[in-house]
């Protein structure tokens, strides 16, 4: 008997060839034990910029932050040089759970494809996804991921609050202990996962649901700061990074076989990351660059953003996004309409040309509008670089040389997300972290 | 998106599930602030509740605990077309003079059913009241399918049922649309259970209506008040028809006086040469024209001057009327005194019978066709022509007892 | 006719029909947007002098912006002007120490109001309130009798249809007339925008903050905006969300939300 259950379990970034390796070393015997049992293990491709925040958005509303609006952790604040930090309510599109609850003050392009066919029964489960804070009210149980200043108003219902207060539920790790205090973060990373996993467990089996999504961040956490030692056996944390991984694989192991248990094998049962990981060799100090090459000047006086200076012609924020200084949009906007195609066009191919030590930096910057469609586009960056592994682009605005490093190992990498779904809702393109929110509605709704 | 709101009001028989339309519309368009259902939430928690969309529209506390909307309640919500002010006039008997207080401001109307139950009084009264009130853009909400099992014989049967009784009172309705407004089904977004219904959702209907369009008609400009602007005698009011022009000959009515228009003033706006329908304006006419309030200004004596009114009335108060009880009659800017001279013939509006011909009384929520008398004559039209000199407001004692359309 | 227009006549009729019921009456002016939008109208309504006082409730604790700006256009408008002040209470030192906020509202506003109505016998107030302020406002009517103990009897208001408006009857002390109830925030922006009307410099952003209603000093609060123009205010009302505009604890979330970003190296 065929049922619309849909668990999706979401791995921050858990990059494909790391699990690939990981099963054949043995390490994840759970995820082998699914792979054997009719499910297949993808690479995919992120969102760009390939940032949890526009990734996971991606990934929730099945559409491109040309429609969804979200294009990073921040943004600055329309006609100034404030920054602002997008929250869930910045969200253009609606999400799964907004589509299978039939709201529809959101439209978007995947939406359209759904409209009117939707059972508004389908009860929804959505557990530490980035980028849902505050809490909207849904038909279900939500509980705000990435970053959630404020538990209470992340999650709704107030009694699912309520548990996760008195369960000692952790939102997120305290990252800055990782440099100072190693043992001390992984502790808590255990911790925070062995937490999770109760939760999820709690609510998988005492409540009623039709979609349920729980989403693990540590894995995130752990390669920012020890990507560096997944592979290196001589690295003072491998065993503690691989012990990671395994209990990782437990917790996915054990919600899986509940899953097979409730559903009898016939529901949807998907695991994701928002992107993947690699080792960082260079960090790259974009705004430096721009400097260098007397596109941005800086007033050291004031803070953050607004040090931008008159004259500047472009900035970049993090992780890979340049805006045109415009006139009209900004302060100190010094670039006219007309003129605004003359400087992209020589970003670009300034961009493309930087190297270090005679290898190339960048492997693509896009236009904004090769990447983005959509209403939401007037926040989106003009230009978007994509980095060669190990070039970490950055934003920072104080470093005083375009090159650097720091106590950060791992970078994003767009090209290296993974999906583990049935082999037969597979689609045999690659796939695009934009396309499981209609793999999933499908299932759900039936397409 | 269009600037003006369309002002809309949702009628039916109570428990037919208007508060719910109500709060659907609201959630399906986003329209409702995280914080304002917050709030009802919490108040529907303190109440021991669950979570209706009706609180949306139920504001206070007490209507909560009654579970009933008492008055009305305007709120806004939009669509991509336009902005829509929602006027919910209340189901209850009782509360006839704030659902007609309600429905008088609106430009169009849904028309809410419960398929399950059917026509019921209040929808009978309230298709009256449509009626007599002119409202023209009517769209009938056919509510619960859920409740029997999304039946098209069902919903075709009801359909019938209700077309008729709007027909008879001169009203088409423009649609007639199968919904669950508790389920959200053909309110915002279709749904499959439905899919033999191929015509609008609540949404879409209302995004086809219009808004009230100002037809060309004869002037009829009723003198609110007389203001002394540096020394000039400046006549103030609101142009209720027509057009109005600098240097036109205009006609004093009920004295059928004649004058001309000097000058059109509004302030800061010097060199007025014409003003239309809606516009509230100072008029300076020659010779000051000895204007007073209550003169109704026209540009060719078209109303008619007489103290015998036909109408017919809908009694809005709780306590019935006698003949020969004075009221005071209220049209545009005209207040006489009067009384009910004749009730030709008397029926309740939500039965359809005929309670009494050539009557000396007319009851409460009972609509009556009457011959007023007052005691001096004054200029109205027929409400089917201009509605705004054909309409009137009857008052005893200073409360408002009943509103009229002229016949 | 434009929509701005049709809610200006709109407003000016009503003026006019409760001066033209009642000729003494008085406009409330809190030196707010909301009542200096009311007084542009009625100086519109009567050819710029307004043929009634204008009454200012004086709390003695409204910003030092409020009181000159009601000075200086009480001056330029050639305003009539009453200052209401519940002088026995503000001596007594009435304020809104802890505890006692409602207190303080009704000794200094309530209270004030009902002294200078009773001196004067004003038989109709023009009020500022506008329908989407609040659940509750969506009950008024245009015209709203109050008896002597100013109660208002929701449950059991007159009928009000066609812009007729109740007559007064024994039991009404005096009536309540609403010119802008029709009107929404956004409207009332647009609106002042249009007239290019003065307004308290307090309603725009200094320093990333800006008052979105302003009274008495210790209970109004700023919100976080940039807005320091009519055009700006404007956009932000039709480009952010409610939540935001609340004036909740947003600096707190944001200071969380930096340290949160910069211990993963996005700053």
């Amino acid at each position: 008997m065929s049922t619309p259950k849909t668990l999706v379990i979401g791995i921050d970034g858990a990059p494909y060839t790391l699990l690939s390796e990981y099963m054949e070393r043995g390490y994840l015997p759970n995820f082998k034990r699914i792979l054997g049992s009719g499910f297949n293990l993808a690479q995919m491709d992120a969102s760009i910029p390939d940032v949890s925040s526009t990734s996971w958005t991606s990934f929730m509303t099945g559409v491109n932050p040309g429609e969804h609006g979200i294009y990073g952790f921040m943004e600055l604040k329309y006609g100034t040089y404030k920054m602002s930090f997008p929250n869930f309510m910045d969200v253009q599109a609606p999400s799964i759970w907004d589509i299978t609850g039939g709201k529809s003050e959101k439209g978007s392009t995947l939406f359209d494809r759904y409209r009117g066919k939707v059972d508004k029964t389908l009860r929804s489960i959505v557990l530490n996804i980035p980028q849902t804070f505050p809490a909207m009210p849904l038909n279900g149980i939500l509980t705000a991921g990435f970053v959630c200043p404020d538990l209470k108003k992340g999650t709704y219902p107030e009694s699912a609050y309520d548990y996760l207060k008195s369960m000692g539920y952790i939102p997120d790790v305290d990252a800055n202990r990782a440099a100072t205090d190693p043992e001390g973060f992984f502790r808590e990373a255990f911790l925070a996962l062995e937490k999770r996993a109760e939760a999820y467990e709690h609510f998988l089996n005492n409540e009623s649901w039709e979609l349920f999504i729980g989403v693990i961040t540590e894995t995130d956490r752990l390669h920012h700061f020890f990507f560096d030692a997944a592979l290196d056996g001589s690295h003072r944390y491998h065993e503690t990074f691989v012990s990671f991984y395994r209990k990782m694989d437990e917790v996915v192991g054990r919600l899986f076989d509940r899953f097979m248990e409730i559903t009898s094998g016939a529901g949807l049962f998907m695991t994701m990351s928002d992107h993947g990981f690699t080792v960082i060799e260079k960090e790259v100090y974009l705004n430096t660059w721009l400097k260098e090459n007397g596109y941005l000047n800086l007033n050291p006086s004031r803070e953050f953003f607004e040090q931008i200076d008159s004259g500047s012609k472009a900035f970049a924020m993090d992780p890979s996004r340049i805006y045109i200084n415009v006139e009209g949009r900004y302060p100190l906007g010094s670039v006219s309409d007309n003129d605004k195609r003359q400087v992209i066009e020589g970003l670009k191919k300034g961009l493309e040309n930087i190297t270090y030590n005679g290898r190339p930096v960048i492997k693509a910057v896009y236009g904004k509008d090769a990447l983005y469609k959509g209403r939401a586009t007037d926040k989106a960056p003009d230009l978007v670089c994509i980095a060669h592994d190990g070039f970490d682009l950055k934003g920072n605005l104080k470093k005083q040389d375009v090159f650097g490093t720091s106590h950060f190992r791992g970078m994003h990498t767009r090209h290296d997300a993974h999906c583990i779904m049935p082999a037969a809702a597979a689609p045999s393109e690659r796939l695009h972290i934009e396309n499981l929110a209609d793999i999933i509605l499908a299932h759900l709704i039936g397409g | 998106m269009e600037e003006r709101s369309l002002h809309i009001v949702i009628v039916g028989h109570v428990d037919h599930g208007k508060s719910t339309l109500v709060g659907r519309l609201f959630y399906d368009t986003g329209s409702l602030p995280p914080e304002k259902l917050e709030e009802i939430k919490r108040t529907s928690e303190a109440l021991g509740k669950e979570l209706e969309f009706a609180y949306i529209m139920d504001n206070l506390e007490e209507e909560r605990e009654k579970g009933i909307t008492i008055d009305i309640a305007h709120t806004f919500f939009k669509t991509e077309k336009r902005r829509y002010v929602i006027i919910d006039a209340p189901g209850h008997k009782e509360f006839l003079k704030n659902m007609i207080s309600g429905t008088s401001q609106a430009e169009a109307a849904l028309m809410l059913v419960d398929v399950s139950r059917g026509v019921q009084e209040q929808t009978l009264r309230h298709c009256h009241i449509l009626s007599l009130l002119g409202i023209k853009q009517v769209a009938v909400i056919a509510n619960k399918m859920d409740l029997v099992d999304y039946s098209e014989q069902t919903f075709t049967k009801v359909k019938d049922e209700i077309i008729k009784v709007l027909e008879g009172l001169g009203i088409t309705p423009a649609f007639v649309i199968p919904i669950s407004a508790s389920k959200g089904e053909n309110v915002a977004s279709r749904t499959e259970k439905l899919s033999w219904y191929d015509g609008p959702t609540v949404l879409s209907a209302l995004d086809s209506f219009n808004s009230l369009v100002i037809e060309e008609k004869g002037l009829r400009f009723p003198v609110q008040d007389v203001y002394e602007i540096e020394g000039t005698k400046v006549a103030v009011g609101r142009i209720e028809a027509g057009v109005l022009r600098k240097g036109q000959d205009i006609f004093i009515l009920p004295q059928n006086r004649k004058s001309k228009i000097v000058e059109i003033k509004k302030f800061m706006e010097d060199g007025l040469t014409e003003a239309a329908t809606g516009d509230c304006v100072g008029l300076v006419v020659e010779e000051d024209g000895g204007l007073s309030r209550g003169d109704i200004l026209e540009d060719c004596a078209a109303s008619t001057v007489t103290d015998t009114i036909q109408a017919n009335i809908f009694w809005l108060i709780d306590s019935e009327y006698r003949l020969g009880i004075p009221v005071k009659f209220k049209c545009a800017t005209q207040e006489v005194n009067g009384k009910i001279e004749k009730i030709h013939r008397r029926f309740d509006p939500a039965s359809v019978e005929i309670v009494e011909k050539d009557s000396t009384i007319i009851k409460p929520a009972e609509i009556a066709e009457v011959q007023i008398k007052l005691e001096k004559p004054v200029a109205v039209d027929k409400f089917s022509e201009i509605p705004e000199l054909g309409r009137f407001v009857l008052e005893h004692a200073g409360h408002p007892v009943a509103g009229g359309i002229i016949i | 006719m434009d929509h701005l227009t049709i809610l200006e006549n709109k407003s000016i009729f009503i003026i006019r029909e409760a001066y033209a019921k009642f000729r003494n009456i008085a406009v409330l002016w809190s030196v707010g947007k909301d009542s200096t939008t009311l007084l542009w109208l009625c100086r519109k309504a009567f050819y710029g002098k307004i043929p009634f006082p204008v009454i200012h409730i004086d709390t003695s604790y409204k910003f030092p912006e409020m009181y000159k700006f009601r000075d200086e256009y009480a001056k330029k408008w050639d305003l009539d002007l009453i200052i209401g002040k519940n002088e026995s209470e503000i001596e007594a030192g009435m304020g809104p120490t802890k505890g006692a906020k409602l207190d303080c509202c009704n000794e200094l506003k309530t209270n004030a109001l009902k002294q200078t109505i009773n001196r004067y016998g004003f038989k109709a107030l023009l009020l500022g309130i506008r329908r989407d302020e609040h659940g509750i406002r969506a009950k008024e009517r245009v015209f709203s009798p109050r008896d002597e103990n100013f109660k208002w009897n929701y449950e059991d208001q007159p009928a009000e249809l066609w812009d007729q408006y109740k007559s007064t009857a024994e039991e009404d002390n005096h009536f309540r007339v609403h010119p802008i109830l029709h009107m929404t925030e956004l409207d009332i922006w647009k609106y002042i925008k249009r007239e290019n009307m003065p307004l308290s410099e307090l309603y725009f952003s200094r320093n990333a903050k800006r008052f979105r209603s302003i009274g008495c000093v210790p209970c109004c609060s700023p919100i976080e905006s940039q807005a320091s123009s009519v055009d700006e205010i404007i956009y932000e009302l039709e480009h952010t969300n409610t939540a935001e505009r609340a004036g909740r604890a947003q600096d707190k979330e944001d200071a969380y939300t930096m340290q949160k970003l910069r211990s993963l190296g996005y700053m």
